[in-house]
């Protein structure tokens, strides 16, 4: 029974390690606050521990956390969050900052992905940040795959048509 | 991306293009990551013979972890309970008096429940917001009052031994550490000598418990 235990525990750590911090960076742009986004992933890693025997597969385990952690968005917070608007509130101080173009950059664009309704930034967000493919998406959000390829790209154009309008550098003669 | 750099120069120029947006993007919901995170999953898990969560924890209920890792350790820099208590307001005091979210009776009593503890209605009726925390001894609850002089905020330490009534101030507040039967309490904010009955008589040891 010690066994099993440590063996459960061990397994539960090694998803945590593995799955946490991106599980942390979804939640961040989903709920746009950092303390709610660290009650949402604890939320879902309590939920997890108490349904692992359900996972069969730990290869699995992405896309299981993923469904977790929605649910548990949609059940908790999604009436009660208001909609992110300061890009600055959401993120932390980093320690290794990247040149001033490329923050503008950045910035920019982390400001525009604040901005994207819904139906775009979550699909955008579970490929970039999750790394689901278009099929793991539209088993997700239960929707076509070729209406999750559809809201990726318009996605990106939103996301390009705003760094395009400010002028950004690098992006000067419109190449994206 | 090759196929397109094999298609002439202007497909490769679109295709570069690409990938400095990509890159881009990638690099922008690369948002940090609380150090602590990670370390913070792991005091989810239960241990030993402790009651596991109830079922029914709903709407409401924040399960976030203070930024101290609590696995069986005291935080460096805790000397004693007091600083513990300064400490520990100060990084999330505010942010819980902040937070929109409230939690409901059920909701409430079934978290003091996993630290085998009840609550009078005259204590659990008034709780606004309530998450595990860290205490100098392992995991506690924070809960925030909503009381006629304001919210108050309280502290459960399961494991922590205090000087009854002993006082402290900081940062224009009150604290007064409270003695109970198991374990002890922190209160916090003003007029702090007006609850002590009420924290004192309302925390009990949960009936059946371990």
């Amino acid at each position: 029974m010690g066994t099993e235990r440590d063996e459960r525990a061990r397994r539960f750590d090694r998803l945590a390690r593995a799955h946490g911090a991106d599980l942390y960076r979804f939640a961040l742009w989903l709920c746009g606050r950092e303390a709610l986004a660290r009650d949402l992933v604890q939320e879902t890693f309590l939920r997890a521990w108490k349904a692992l025997e359900a996972l069969r597969d730990d290869g699995a385990a992405r896309s299981w956390l993923i469904t977790i952690l929605r649910r548990e968005y949609a059940r908790t917070f999604e009436r009660k969050v208001p909609t992110l608007v300061d890009i600055d509130a959401v993120t932390v101080p980093e320690t290794a900052e990247p040149g001033p173009d490329r923050r503008a950059d950045r910035d920019l664009l982390r400001e525009s992905i604040a901005r994207l309704p819904q139906r775009y930034r979550e699909p955008l967000l579970l490929q970039v940040v999750i790394g689901l493919s278009c099929a793991e998406i539209a088993r997700e959000l239960d929707i076509s795959q070729s209406a999750v390829m559809t809201r990726l790209f318009r996605a990106r154009e939103k996301l390009k048509t705003a760094l395009q309008r400010d002028g950004i550098t690098g992006n000067i003669d419109g190449s994206f | 991306m090759r196929a397109a750099r094999r298609a002439g120069p202007e497909f490769e120029a679109a295709a570069a293009a690409a990938e400095r947006f990509e890159a881009l993007l990638r690099d922008a919901v690369e948002v940090p990551v609380p150090d602590s995170l990670v370390a913070d999953l792991a005091v989810l898990r239960p241990s030993g013979s402790r009651r596991w969560w109830p079922a029914a924890l709903a709407a409401g209920l924040l399960l976030a972890v203070g930024a101290a890792t609590v696995i069986g350790q005291l935080r460096p820099g805790w000397d004693s309970v007091e600083d513990y208590v300064i400490d520990h307001y100060r990084h999330d005091g505010p942010e819980m008096l902040a937070r929109q979210v409230t939690t409901d009776t059920a909701q409430a009593r079934a978290l003091l429940a996993a630290f085998d503890l009840d609550a009078a209605p005259a204590l659990i009726d008034i709780i606004d917001v309530i998450k595990v925390c860290p205490t100098p001894d392992g995991r506690g609850v924070h809960m925030v009052l909503n009381t006629a002089s304001g919210p108050l905020t309280v502290i459960y330490m399961p494991r922590t031994t205090v000087t009854d009534r002993a006082r402290l101030a900081f940062d224009d507040l009150d604290a007064m550490l409270v003695e109970l039967p198991v374990g002890s309490a922190a209160v916090v904010g003003h007029e702090v000598e007006n609850y002590y009955a009420l924290v004192h008589d309302s925390l009990r040891p949960l009936a059946g418990g371990s």
